[in-house]
C-alpha cells in the first residue's frame, strides 16, 4: 500500500486523467452496416472502415442453405415474397425461419471513415469496429454523432460562449473549442456550414437531443452530410474548460484531431509538441458557488458543516492570495 | 469516513489513523495505529456490483410486459423487444448489442394464438444471437430450445449451446411469481456485491434484535426495500421484498419520466430541461454537489426512488409498520436526518410508529458479504450500536389531516400530544394534516400518547393512540398527513406545500 505523499490529504481529491497514452476506439455498427477492413488490417485517416445503411430494413430472401449460410454473413440474391418477388437483394444474414433467411438491408449510405490511422483490432458484423492507435487521446465526459475529424480551431475562451453569429464558414473542415457552453441553434449553424466537431465544457440536455436529431437527419439524407461530433468535456452544467485541459488544447491548436464517442475522447498526433506538464496541486471546484474555480490544495480541514445543515468532509483550498476556503472534498477533482 | 471509490484506500485508511491519534493520547500510541503499520489492517472489500442489462424478447406485447415487469424487481437492467412491436433486424440490433448480457426469450405456457406464428422466427433469433456473440446467455425454455429453428441457427456451434439457460417451469402470467426473479437473481451471484448482501444481513439484523425491520437503501446502481422478520422456534429469519435496479438514485440515461419524479419532489424552481441537465451530472458524478440546494436535490430524487421502491412492493405496504426501519445508502450520505426522516414519512405511507436508524458508515452491506452466519452475527453484534444511527421515531396516523365530509379541511386543533419521558411530561397541540417534529434525544425512551376529537386510523379506527418512543438525531416525528399523502397536482402549489413541510426538516433553511 503507498503512503500518502505531499501535500497532505492531496490524495483524498478524486483524481481526473487528463490524458490517455494510446486509443481503442470502438466504432458501433447496425445489423446491415458492411464492415471494409477485416481484423489485424491497418487503417489509414479518411479510409472507409464500414459501408453503413441508410433506411435500413428487414427483407426476406431464400438466401444460402441452411448449412451453408451463417448468420452474420454477406449475401446477394433475390427477394424471396412481396411485390418485388425475385428483386435482387443484398445485405447480412439474420436469422433462417421457415426456410427463409431474414436479411437486413438498404441503401448504401456514406461511408464510415476512419477517424485516425490505426489498425483494425476487432470486427463484430452488426455490432461494431475496433481501431486501435499508438495516437495519444485528451479524454472527455461523452462525445456525441461522428466520429469526425478536422483541424483544431479556437472560437471562444476557456470560459466563453460562442454565439451563432460567431460560426461562418471559416471553420469548414475544423473541430472548434467552442468555451463553456453552447447552444442548439449555434450547433445547427455549425452543422449547417461544415464545421466538422465541437468542444465544448459542457452542454445541457435540450443541445443533446438537438446534437442526437440532427444527427438522425443527416443519415436519412440522400445526400448525407459530412460527418459531425460534439465532445463534452465535463456534463450538462456550464462551466469553465479545465487550465490542463485547455492547455493541451492550445498546445495542438491547428494540428488535425480527431472525436471518438467510445472511449469519449480528442485523438491527436502529439509528434513534435511539447505538453504542457500538470500542477499537482491544482484543484478545480466542480459544483457550488465556486463552481468552474481552480485554486490550490493546502490540507484537509475534515467534517466541516456547510449550507443547509450538510456536514462533509472538506479540504481547505486557497484561491489567488485570499485566506484559505473549505470545500467539500466530494466538490474537488485534481488532475494526472 | 467515506470518499469515492475512486479513491485509494491507503489515502483513507491513512486519514482515519491520523484522526484517532489526534482524538484520543492513548490511542495515538498503539502500534496498529502508526503509518508504518497500516499495511497489516485487516479490510473487508465489498462493493456494489454494477447491474448487468437483460434484454427481454417475446412473441407478443403481453408476454414480454408479464416477463419485464417480472425482470425489474431484480438487479438487472431491462430492455425489451417483441416481434409485434419490432422487426428482426431491430431484435438482431438490440441482441448484438455490447452492454446486453442476458437475452430472455419467454413465451407463454403454452403459447396462445396470438405468439405461435412468431415462434420460430424467436428461436431461430435467438440460436443466431448465441452463435455470434460468444460473451451472451440466452434464458429460454424447452420449447423454443427443442424447435428446429433453434438447432438450425445454432449449426456446428455445440459450445454455443452451454450459454442456454433454463428459464424456470411455468413463468409467466400462471407461473410462479418468484421463480423468474429467483432465477434472475441467481445468475448476478458475487459474493463481494455489497447490495446482494443486504438480504442476508438484515435477516441476521431481525434475528439479532428480535424485532421486524425494514431496509430502505437508494444507491448508485440500484436500491433495496426488505422486511425481515426474527425467524420462530428456531427457523431462519423471513426476508421479502426487492433489491432492483429500478431503485437507483438517477438511472443512466434520465429521461423525461425520471425527471417528473424526481420535479414532483423539488421545492425549487428549475425548468425540465434545468433538471434534465442537474440530473444528468447527479448520475455522472453522484459524489459532487451534496451540499446546499445539490442535497435537496439528491434527496428529491432520493425520495423518487424509494417511491419506485413503494411501486415494486405492494406487498409490503400490508399490515403494521416494523419496529424498525433501517436508512441506507449513498443517497442518504451527509444529508440532515430531520430530512431523511422526512423523506420516509414522505414516501412509506403507513398507520402507526416505527422506529428509524441509519447505516450511516454502509457497514450492512459489507458484513452481510460475509458468507458464514456465525461470523456474520458475531460482528454486527459487535457492530451494531455504532453501525445504526437511531434517527428516531415516525408515527403516521391516518384521517388526521383529510377534508372533512363537507369537502372542507378541518381548522385548528386536530391533536394533543402528550409525551411522556421518565417522571416529566409535556402536552403539545398538533394541526391537521401537520407534520411535526419534537425533540427528544437520541436513546431516550418515552410514551407518546396522541388523543384526538375524531377517530383517526391508527391500525384500527380509534379516537387515542398511545405508542412507545424512542428518540433520535431528529427527534419524535408525528406525522397528520393524509394516508395516502394527497399534494396538488399543481406544480406551484404541490411545491409550496413541500416546502412547507421542507422548512422543518432542512436547518438553515433559507428560502
Amino acid at each position: 500500500m503507498n503512503r500518502p505523499t505531499a501535500p497532505v490529504g492531496l490524495d483524498l481529491v478524486r483524481a481526473r486523467a487528463v490524458m490517455l497514452d494510446s486509443v481503442e476506439a470502438w466504432f458501433t455498427l447496425q445489423p446491415g452496416d458492411r464492415p471494409v477492413p477485416s481484423e489485424g488490417e491497418p487503417v489509414v485517416r479518411g479510409s472507409a472502415l464500414a459501408e453503413r445503411l441508410r433506411e435500413a430494413r428487414t427483407e426476406v430472401g431464400g438466401g444460402p442453405g441452411s448449412s451453408e449460410g451463417q448468420p452474420g454473413a454477406w449475401w446477394s440474391g433475390t427477394r424471396a415474397r412481396g411485390r418485388g418477388a425475385n428483386h435482387a437483394v443484398e445485405g447480412e444474414l439474420l436469422f433462417r425461419s421457415g426456410g427463409q433467411w431474414r436479411i437486413a438491408a438498404g441503401e448504401p449510405s456514406e461511408p464510415l471513415e476512419a477517424p485516425f490511422d490505426g489498425v483494425v483490432s476487432e470486427v463484430r458484423p452488426g455490432a461494431g469496429i475496433r481501431v486501435r492507435t499508438a495516437l495519444r487521446g485528451l479524454a472527455g465526459a461523452d462525445a456525441l454523432g461522428g466520429p469526425s475529424s478536422g483541424r483544431l480551431q479556437f472560437v471562444a475562451t476557456r470560459d466563453g460562449r460562442v454565439r451563432t453569429s460567431e460560426i461562418d464558414v471559416g471553420g469548414s473542415g475544423a473541430i472548434l473549442v467552442a468555451g463553456s457552453a453552447i447552444d442548439a441553434e449555434s450547433i445547427t449553424r455549425a452543422r449547417a456550414v461544415g464545421v466538422r466537431g465541437i468542444i465544448v465544457a459542457a452542454l445541457g440536455v435540450k443541445e443533446r437531443r438537438e446534437v442526437v436529431a440532427s444527427e438522425r437527419r443527416a443519415r436519412a439524407g440522400v445526400h448525407g452530410l459530412p460527418p459531425f461530433a460534439v465532445l463534452v468535456l465535463d456534463g450538462t452544467i456550464s462551466r469553465p474548460i479545465a487550465t490542463p485541459i485547455m492547455a493541451v488544447l492550445e498546445a495542438i491548436e491547428g494540428r488535425t484531431v480527431a472525436i471518438v464517442s467510445e472511449p469519449a475522447s480528442l485523438v491527436f498526433d502529439d509528434s513534435g509538441v511539447e505538453l504542457p506538464t500538470i500542477v499537482p496541486d491544482l484543484v478545480r471546484v466542480m459544483a457550488g458557488p465556486l463552481a468552474g474555480v481552480e485554486g490550490t490544495w493546502d490540507r484537509p480541514a475534515g467534517p466541516f458543516r456547510f449550507a443547509g445543515g450538510v456536514i462533509a468532509e472538506a479540504g481547505w483550498v486557497r484561491f489567488g492570495s485570499r485566506e484559505p476556503v473549505a470545500v467539500p472534498l466530494g466538490d474537488l477533482e485534481r488532475f494526472v | 469516513m467515506a470518499g469515492p471509490a475512486e479513491l485509494p484506500v491507503s489515502a483513507l485508511l491513512s486519514a482515519v489513523a491520523e484522526r484517532v491519534r489526534a482524538a484520543d493520547a492513548d490511542l495515538a500510541t498503539w502500534p496498529e495505529l502508526q503509518d508504518e503499520a497500516l499495511d497489516a489492517v485487516p479490510i473487508l472489500t465489498a462493493r456494489s456490483r454494477a447491474p448487468g442489462s437483460v434484454l427481454v424478447l417475446g412473441a407478443s406485447r403481453r408476454t414480454v410486459g408479464d416477463l419485464e415487469a417480472e425482470a425489474r424487481q431484480t438487479g438487472w437492467r431491462v430492455a425489451t423487444a417483441s416481434t409485434e412491436t419490432h422487426d428482426p433486424r431491430e431484435m438482431t440490433s438490440l441482441g448484438l448489442d455490447p452492454t446486453v448480457d442476458l437475452v430472455l426469450i419467454g413465451i407463454s405456457d403454452p403459447p396462445g394464438p396470438d405468439e405461435r406464428a412468431a415462434l420460430d422466427d424467436l428461436a431461430a433469433l435467438g440460436g443466431a444471437l448465441l452463435r455470434r456473440r460468444s460473451d451472451l446467455r440466452i434464458m429460454t425454455s424447452e420449447a423454443i430450445r427443442s424447435r428446429r429453428a433453434w438447432v438450425d441457427a445454432l449449426g456446428d456451434a455445440e459450445t454455443a449451446s452451454a450459454r442456454a439457460i433454463d428459464v424456470p417451469a411455468g413463468t409467466g402470467r400462471r407461473g410462479e411469481r418468484d421463480a423468474l426473479r429467483r432465477a434472475l437473481d441467481h445468475l448476478r451471484q458475487d459474493p463481494e456485491d455489497g447490495r446482494a448482501g443486504m438480504r442476508a444481513v438484515i435477516g441476521t439484523l431481525a434475528e439479532l434484535l428480535d424485532l421486524r425491520i425494514e431496509l430502505l437503501e437508494v444507491g448508485f446502481d440500484g436500491g433495496v426495500r426488505l422486511q425481515a422478520e426474527p425467524g420462530i422456534a428456531g427457523a431462519l429469519p423471513a426476508v421479502r421484498g426487492v433489491i432492483t435496479a429500478a431503485g437507483a438514485l438517477v438511472p443512466p440515461e434520465p429521461g423525461d419520466d425520471t425527471v417528473d419524479e424526481v420535479l414532483a419532489w423539488t421545492t425549487g424552481s428549475l425548468d425540465r430541461h434545468r433538471m434534465g441537465d442537474r440530473l444528468r451530472d447527479l448520475r455522472r458524478r453522484p459524489w459532487v454537489d451534496g451540499t446546499g440546494e445539490g442535497a435537496r436535490l439528491r434527496m428529491a430524487a432520493a425520495s423518487a426512488a424509494l417511491t419506485r421502491l413503494v411501486a415494486m412492493t405492494p406487498e409490503l405496504g400490508a399490515g403494521s409498520p416494523p419496529d424498525l426501519t433501517v436508512i441506507a445508502g449513498g443517497a442518504f450520505s451527509g444529508a440532515p436526518p430531520n430530512a431523511m426522516a422526512m423523506a420516509v414519512a414522505d414516501t412509506i405511507r403507513r398507520t402507526g410508529s416505527t422506529q428509524l436508524a441509519w447505516d450511516h458508515a454502509s457497514l450492512l452491506g459489507p458484513i452481510g458479504t460475509i458468507e458464514d452466519p456465525g461470523e456474520r452475527r458475531s460482528l454486527l453484534a459487535d457492530l451494531v450500536h455504532d453501525a445504526l444511527v437511531p434517527i428516531g421515531s415516525l408515527v403516521i396516523v391516518g384521517g388526521a389531516g383529510g377534508p372533512r365530509p363537507g369537502g372542507r379541511r378541518r381548522a385548528g386543533r386536530a391533536a394533543r400530544l402528550t409525551l411522556t419521558v421518565a417522571d416529566d411530561t409535556q402536552r403539545r397541540d398538533l394541526a391537521a394534516g401537520a407534520l411535526t417534529f419534537v425533540d427528544l434525544a437520541p436513546g431516550t425512551r418515552a410514551e407518546a400518547q396522541l388523543d384526538f376529537h375524531d377517530a383517526i386510523r391508527f391500525g384500527r379506527r380509534t379516537k387515542r393512540a398511545t405508542v412507545g418512543v424512542t428518540g433520535g438525531l431528529a427527534g419524535l416525528v408525528v406525522d397528520l398527513r393524509d394516508v395516502p399523502l394527497n399534494l396538488p397536482e399543481r406544480r406551484d402549489r404541490r411545491r409550496s406545500r413541500l416546502a412547507e413541510w421542507a422548512a422543518q426538516a432542512w436547518p438553515r433553511d433559507d428560502r
